[in-house]
């Protein structure tokens, strides 16, 4: 039994390698993450910023 | 025609009530209106006002009033949506620089310079989404 817990061992990581695709992205990475997560954020609120804005008139002079 | 006596009373009244309301309001955001059009006091990329010029005792209370209580509708806002204070702040700020500054009006972007509205649009920080 011990004997034959190697090789299957092998053939089970052999099918797991299977499993992962590493694959080159296209483009380069971006590094610039910072703005990237600001972006998104300010995305996500945009309309909420907007609103508060309409709604809170005497904080907003113009 | 015989109501009309009351009914004028009654408008008179409330043209009364709303104008005293109007006038009040309209101190109070007087002075940073004023401080507004002559381009002392700007909104900022930041999403709160700020002082171009060195400004009287009076207006710089009234500025930080209205800069204290925008931080509160902020903050409310930022719990709602789970994400930091100065997030709903920044994008306040887009906001506020894309709408609503006016043609001769003083602005500050992020590069801590201020600067005065002119008829081409507002160079905005990379994060805001236009």
């Amino acid at each position: 039994m011990k004997q034959a817990s190697l090789p299957l061992a092998l053939a089970a990581s052999a099918l797991l390698a299977g499993c992962v695709q590493i694959q080159a992205p296209d483009k380069p990475i971006e590094i610039n993450l910072n703005v990237n997560i600001k972006q998104e954020v300010v995305l996500t609120l945009k309309k909420d910023a907007e609103d508060l804005v309409n709604n809170n008139p005497e904080l907003f002079p113009q | 025609m015989t109501l009309s006596r009351k009914t004028l009373a009654l408008a008179g009244a409330a043209v009364l009530v709303v104008g005293a309301a109007g006038i009040a309001y309209a101190q109070s955001a007087g002075a940073v209106s004023a401080a507004l059009s002559s381009g002392e006091v700007g909104e900022q990329a930041d999403g709160y006002l700020g002082f171009r010029s060195t400004p009287s005792g009076e207006l710089r209370d009234e500025v930080d009033a209205i800069n204290i209580k925008r931080r509160d509708v902020y903050t409310k806002l930022a719990t709602q949506r789970g994400v930091t204070v100065r997030d709903v702040a920044v994008t306040v700020g887009c906001e506020t620089l894309q709408k609503r500054v006016a043609i001769g009006r003083s602005y500050l972007l992020t590069d801590g310079v201020w600067r005065t509205k002119d008829e081409d649009p507002i160079a905005l920080p990379d994060y805001c989404v236009q």
